[in-house]
């Protein structure tokens, strides 16, 4: 036996870029972070061969759950083509050898920033999330020491302070998107920037969400079948951004989240956001027997 | 009637980094070679931050990026990252440092001697014009001192403990894979020592200063006084698995080391970085000086200032900006929206 044959020729990088030990390191974060859903687990975070903030979070994610025979979708705001999006789902084929794909319904893992898919996801598929930043309590406690402690005495009562003040002064809650939610009735969590309207669909879903921050080396999940629920008050209910009745101009889809073009004449117009499923809407509308997923939304409202 | 078709935005972000390389040109041996040579300050700020030591390499970074810092020292950066860890060298001692220069503000002499060493500090900064018009610059010949520096000193705290003018910390005696590597394990606070000084050595040039200065200025408790910096070549001592000692050869190293009176005793700050990096090791020492005791949310507390002079994460961040919001935009207008439209319905009510 020669040594040769005992050892693997060199390559200039490990398979799917990061080495061994990172991809260890990040599988035990991952497993913990689903033991504890919405907990938020510190992990070393490697420098990628793309900028911070970029989404190098979800593409460490990605990277150590990557295998050949894994069919990639890489969408950035809901779109597919996106240049962000389109440069991250290049470098996971380059390193992997993965397929990749637009179509949501024949991905095995979907790697987004700030948006979840409107079709809904199977057992059978990973949603990771880009995170820039983890830590829900920041607007209220910018020291990360401090709000980890009070993560752990489950002290949000500045949390709640802050949702009644907008309430008093604005006479309704202003958080946009990233709006913070109880994982599993004791963390709250942040659900990356993700519109109001995403974050019911996180709720007992049968997909494993894994939101991952590169750059403030933080990972935490949401496992299947697990309660997200929006902090809200028993007299003023959640409300999502009110894009239900509204009509994309370019595939006739109605009733999703919805992106608005400024026009010339002052108006405004609306494409649906979820690009892929656009596309698929006008292809179908075109006869072209293309498959259609369940959706989360129906007519404009949550089905589940 | 289509969606933007998806090769649109990739062929896109193909052109505009054609566009980017075209200017700079083809890149050969010879280009990276005349960087390191012409560049020598330019290499130890990008390995310094880069937490790597290679001069080639960091001189590549340079000439593919044109120069642009915070690119370069992410392309060595993310290089690092796929090298494995063979071994972990021995510590390094002062004293054992081959020291170029080395000062001290505290003393007008200190045993061992003042080592001006190679420095622009006494220079009068004037731009030599006459290059542009032809007349090449020579420098001129150095003429060597009659009885050469000590290559070798001790370092002014350890005169100072000696004579009770300040309690140095107990050597850490941690060694190998046993010490804490921040590139291996998430920063948590409070901050591992070894994770401190490394992250202030790996910190960001420009970060270290502006926040430094800020502590210098009266944003920090504690007035530097510069005990002792230090440029030096450091022996890298490995050990081959039959058990031999030897050198892989020397880095550039530099350190500083600030010192201010608390009570009856002296503080002590300690910085160290790859590469000659004077104002920075300056500036770090004077951070860490001031970190003890620091309020919470202030610029000398250690977790303020250890997140925010990371380079690339704050650039990566600041430049991440530039990436399309409109989802997250559109939520905030929602709200906006809404909350104005019931504040006008409201006085008609």
């Amino acid at each position: 036996m020669s040594l040769a044959s005992l050892t693997k020729p060199w390559a200039p990088m490990s398979y799917g870029f990061l080495d061994a030990s990172a991809k260890r390191e990040l599988r035990r974060k991952m497993i913990k972070a689903v033991c504890v859903p919405g907990c938020q687990m510190p992990y070393a975070s490697r420098e990628v061969p793309m900028a911070r903030g970029w989404g190098t979070g979800g593409l460490q994610v990605s990277l150590t759950l990557i295998h050949p025979q894994m069919r990639v979708k890489v969408i950035d705001q809901g779109a597919d083509d996106s240049v962000n999006a389109a440069s991250i789902r290049r470098f996971l084929a380059r390193v992997s050898g993965a397929p990749v794909t637009l179509d949501t319904l024949e991905a095995d893992l979907i790697q987004s920033r700030h948006r979840i898919p409107e079709e809904i996801l199977r057992e059978d598929q990973v949603l990771v999330l880009q995170v820039p930043n983890p830590e829900p309590l920041r607007s209220v406690q910018p020291n990360m020491s401090i709000a980890r402690q009070m993560h752990g005495d489950a002290d949000y009562g500045r949390m709640w302070l802050q949702l009644y003040e907008q309430i008093v002064r604005s006479g309704r809650v202003m958080q946009g998107a990233s709006y913070p939610s109880m994982v599993n009735g004791r963390h709250v969590m942040t659900p990356s920037p993700i519109p109001r309207w995403d974050v019911p669909k996180l709720h007992m879903a049968r997909h494993l969400t894994i939101l991952s921050a590169g750059r403030e080396k933080r990972i935490f999940a949401v496992p299947p079948y697990t309660r997200v629920e929006p902090l809200v008050f028993d007299d003023v209910p959640y409300r999502v951004e009110d894009h239900g009745g509204l009509t994309c101009y370019r595939s006739g889809t109605k009733g999703f989240f919805m992106n608005e073009i400024p026009q010339g004449d002052g108006s405004s117009a609306y494409e649906v956001s979820d690009s892929a499923f656009g596309v698929k809407a006008i292809r179908t509308r075109e006869g072209k027997g293309i498959e259609m997923g369940e959706t989360w939304y129906k007519d404009g409202a949550m089905t589940q | 009637m289509a969606y933007v078709a998806t090769r649109g935005g990739e062929r896109a972000i193909e052109q505009s980094e054609r566009l980017f390389r075209e200017v700079m040109g083809a890149i050969d041996a010879t280009r990276v070679a005349e960087i390191r040579a012409a560049m020598p300050y330019l290499i130890d700020r990008v390995v310094g931050e880069a937490s790597l030591y290679d001069e080639d390499l960091a001189a590549l970074a340079l000439a593919q990026t044109g120069g642009e810092l915070y690119e370069a020292v992410l392309l060595l950066r993310a290089w690092r990252t796929t090298q494995p860890r063979l071994g972990v060298a021995a510590p390094v001692e002062q004293s054992d440092l081959f020291t170029h220069r080395r000062i001290s503000a505290a003393f007008k002499d200190i045993p061992g001697g003042q080592v001006l060493g190679p420095t622009l500090d006494y220079s009068h900064r004037v731009l030599e014009t006459d290059v542009l018009a032809g007349t090449p610059f020579y420098p001129p010949k150095v003429d060597p001192a009659d009885t050469p520096a000590p290559a070798y000193q001790p370092s002014v705290s350890a005169w100072q403990a000696a004579n009770d003018l300040v309690d140095l910390p107990e050597p850490d005696t941690t060694k190998g894979e046993a010490i804490p590597d921040v590139t291996r394990e998430p920063l948590l606070f409070p901050s591992k020592r070894a994770h401190t000084l490394q992250s202030l050595a790996r910190a960001e040039t420009g970060s270290v200063l502006a926040l430094g200065y800020a502590a210098m200025r009266g944003y920090g408790q504690a007035h530097p006084t510069v005990n002792e910096l230090r440029l030096a070549e450091a022996e890298v001592m490995v050990m081959h698995p039959s058990g031999t000692v030897f050198s892989a050869g020397r880095v550039k190293v530099s350190q500083a080391e600030v010192v201010s009176k608390q009570g009856e005793t002296l503080g002590l700050g300690f910085a160290a970085t790859f590469g000659w990096n004077e104002v920075k090791c300056i500036a770090a020492a004077t951070l860490d000086l001031n970190a003890k005791g620091a309020p919470k949310g202030s610029a000398t507390e250690e977790e303020f200032f250890l997140y925010h002079t990371e380079g690339v994460e704050a650039s990566g961040f600041c430049i991440h900006f530039k990436l399309p919001h409109y989802v997250t935009f559109q939520s905030s207008l929602d709200a906006m929206r809404d909350a104005k439209a019931q504040k006008l319905k409201e006085p008609a009510e």
